[in-house]
């Protein structure tokens, strides 16, 4: 292990500057694939490099198995080798940019990369766009490229930093800048904003996972919206599925042939409308709340009692789960032994 | 801890950020399936995946938190949506008409459902403030639930099995995750560490002494102690300030005659702090050098934004100014070098050297951190306030599968298909 870890597995000791630094960018002796590939990494340093590591090898290979003058001798070497690697590299010529096989942290598992994250400045766009500017999570997220529950949780934190300066709390700022560095980041460029992920995302409906057959007659003109109620009666097709129906919505105009103006006019209406019933849709759930609900706030935990009449609650045959209290012949389950109860909310 | 943790014989992957786990991450195979029968292959997917995904869990709260049912998503296209009804791939005979012959049918990624198999390990607190790189191990991670140091939605929460619902806020008190993830201390600095302490519960001590005589102790508590010498510290911060003392050395010759006389006291009396600093490593607070800095800056910054107003009257910046002293300071302010100082004073004071801590000081990233250094999406991750927000449930989607597992879709299938058998 330690001739290992000494040897070609060094390379993960510390960081690459500027770059990742996972398992599936290297080959088996601990060369940097992308820099062997590209033909600008092909210079004299890095072939003296390689042979040095080759001398390094052989060395290793013919001592003897006394580990700890193994661990010593490879120790020193393995520091003279990689102090100049990354920084040769570095300076002299600048890395290529990882590919999708570089981003593989675990080399039996071709399905996950590690995914780019936010960069701190579009963070800040984000944070300064919805907060400041006041424009609608919804139209950031279009704009950026960045998912909506994202952008929200973008927000949140963004504020708690904000909080914690004022409050002057230290921020972990070092710790923030080494992890950052070590992830692939999606920069931002404010003129030219990079896609983050994929923001139209359709979530599977269950209904659909299992194959259907459903004969029609050859002459029918069978829709995505068809098929949904094939699967389920009340299944919405995709574009009334997906998170940004409104770029939907504004492409079937475009489709249509109305014009630009005319589009964006209508989509502002429309999304006045829908923000305004949003609005009071929440107004009256909150009230109706405040009606029902006395909150008791105790630091750690928020009590909320509520009047509630169990023969609505605990369905026909009276042995409903949301019903309270104590009935006849319901025996409580929270007494019994080996009852979890940690809690499923925290609000 | 159990025993062989992280074995080398029999090699078991582990949420941590062990060298000993990288070794066996960079050289562990896929088990060998010819000869073995299904059961036998199940068995040792469940074996291995296991050892992974929650091996703090017991095995009957997994079988009961398992699901065969698998979240995924399509990403879909709005234009291709409102240009299309669905109808073309309903076309021919029932699923879409071929390709001409001479043209490859369009290939589409395939979804990796089963790699999804431990999806409800991920809505775990423990596990999610491990994928956050909050944590060195899912068990380190446990442990500072269990300890308090962890909130969800700001409230304290200690069950290191709490499942975390879309939308939760979990935050790690940062001098925590500084620890859990930044280098470890070396012998000199657990030493001055150790005197440090001392130190305080010896100044305690003679405080509560004197409270119990009942005196006056105002004389008494300065002298209580003469303040620790640690002989020995981390050479860096020393290097710093040298350089810093240079750099201050050499704004004030290069442009000698434009500089105010105030400017230069300011930057004199720096200089005497750095210097009374390097000579004593023992007072390296900060603070009275932060103190000055941010005057220093202040100052810098109110004439920066004095000296645009003159200089739009005017095409050229620096050489036409109203007067000879904001000229002055436009030379002054100029080089590169001020810059540097102030950004190499800015994170001395972000990541100060002190004793006191339980980690390396000044705060670098612990060795063998960054081959593991990934955060999943189903996570947004804010570093500096060392809190994240638990944003959905990992999902698979066509090519990708959001649960970090070291194995293979074959292994994770055969895993999966062994804890179909309950239900």
């Amino acid at each position: 292990m330690f001739r290992w870890l000494n040897g070609p597995g060094n390379v993960f000791r510390q960081p690459l500057p500027g770059s990742t630094n996972y398992l599936n960018a290297y080959d088996r002796s601990g060369n940097l694939l992308r820099a062997r590939d590209s033909p600008k990494g092909r210079n004299s340093e890095g072939e003296a490099e390689e042979k040095d590591e080759d001398k390094e090898k052989d060395v290793d290979e013919g001592e003897t198995n006394d580990l700890e003058v193994n661990v010593e001798t490879a120790t020193v070497k393995s520091k003279k080798a990689q102090r100049p690697s990354p920084k040769a590299m570095m300076d002299g010529v600048p890395l290529p940019k990882e590919t999708a096989e570089d981003l593989m942290p675990f080399p039996m598992n071709r399905q996950f990369r590690s995914q780019a994250v936010l960069s701190e400045e579009l963070k800040n766009a984000i944070y300064e766009r919805v907060v400041v500017q006041g424009k609608s999570v919804r139209n950031v997220s279009a704009a950026l490229g960045v998912e909506m529950r994202r952008v929200g949780a973008v927000v949140r934190l963004k504020a708690v930093e904000k909080g914690w300066e004022t409050k002057g709390k230290p921020l972990a700022t070092p710790y923030s800048k080494a992890v950052l560095s070590m992830l692939p980041q999606t920069p931002y460029i404010p003129n030219d904003p990079q896609v983050h992920e994929s923001i139209n995302d359709l979530p599977v409906h269950r209904a659909t996972t299992l194959q259907l057959f459903h004969p029609v007659s050859e002459s029918r003109h069978f829709t995505r919206r068809d098929a949904g109620q094939a699967f389920q009666r009340d299944l919405k097709p995709a574009e009334d599925r997906i998170p940004h129906t409104e770029l939907y919505q504004m492409e079937k105009w475009r489709y249509e042939g109305m014009q630009r103006d005319e589009r964006i006019q209508r989509m502002r209406e429309q999304n006045e409308k829908d923000i305004q019933a949003k609005k009071e849709k929440e107004e009256r759930r909150r009230e109706k709340e405040k009606m029902e609900v006395t909150r008791v706030d105790h630091g750690r935990s928020v009590f909320r009692f509520q009047d509630v009449r169990v023969d609505e609650r605990v369905g026909e045959d009276g042995r409903g789960r949301a019903g309270v209290g104590a009935r006849y012949g319901i025996p409580h389950q929270d007494r019994k032994k080996g009852q979890i109860k940690i809690p499923t909310k925290v609000e | 801890m159990r025993k062989r943790f992280h074995g080398l014989k029999r090699l078991k992957l582990r949420q941590s950020w062990n060298k000993y786990n990288l070794y066996n991450i960079s050289r562990a195979e896929p088990p060998r399936s010819q000869e073995r029968t299904f059961f036998q292959q199940k068995w040792t997917a469940k074996a291995l995946t296991r050892a992974y995904h929650g091996e703090t869990i017991r095995e009957k709260q997994w079988t009961r938190m398992f699901r065969r049912t698998i979240k995924s998503v399509v990403p879909m296209d709005p234009k291709y949506l409102a240009e299309q009804d669905g109808s073309e791939q309903a076309a021919g005979r029932g699923s879409g008409v071929d390709p001409p012959p001479d043209q490859k049918p369009k290939m589409f990624p395939k979804t990796p459902y089963l790699n999804m198999t431990y999806a409800p390990t991920e809505r775990r607190l423990d596990t999610a403030i491990f994928r956050a790189l909050f944590a060195s191990s899912t068990r380190q991670a446990r442990q500072f639930v269990v300890h308090g140091y962890v909130k969800v939605n700001g409230k304290q929460m200690v069950y290191p099995g709490y499942q975390l619902n879309p939308g939760d806020m979990f935050q790690v008190e940062p001098d925590r995750v500084l620890f859990a993830t930044g280098a470890r201390k070396d012998k000199a600095e657990r030493a001055a560490g150790r005197r440090l302490r001392a130190f305080k519960v010896s100044k305690k001590a003679a405080a509560n002494e004197s409270e119990s005589d009942s005196e006056p102790a105002e004389p008494q508590t300065p002298k209580s102690e003469p303040p620790p010498e640690p002989t020995s510290l981390n050479k860096n911060p020393k290097k710093d300030l040298q350089s810093l003392l240079s750099q201050a050395k050499s704004i004030l010759s290069t442009p000698s005659s434009y500089l105010t006389a105030h400017r230069k006291q300011d930057l004199r009396a720096f200089q005497r702090t750095v210097k009374r600093t390097l000579s004593r490593p023992d007072a390296l607070t900060t603070t009275s050098l932060d103190n000055q800095l941010a005057e220093i800056t202040s100052k810098m910054t109110t004439q920066t934004s004095s000296t645009p107003s003159p200089s739009s009257t005017t095409p050229s910046d620096i050489p036409t100014l109203s007067s000879p002293e904001l000229q002055a300071e436009a030379a002054t302010l100029s080089p590169s070098q001020l810059d540097t100082l102030r950004s190499a004073l800015r994170e001395a004071r972000e990541n100060p050297i002190d004793a006191s801590k339980p980690y390396a000081t000044p705060w670098r990233p612990r060795e063998w951190m960054s081959a593991f250094a990934f955060v999943p999406r189903y996570l947004e991750v804010h570093h500096k306030i060392c809190s994240a927000v638990y944003i959905r449930h990992p999902v698979a989607r066509p090519g990708l599968a959001e649960v970090p597992t070291p194995y293979s879709s074959e292994l994770n299938a055969l895993a999966h298909n062994w804890y179909l058998r309950r239900r």
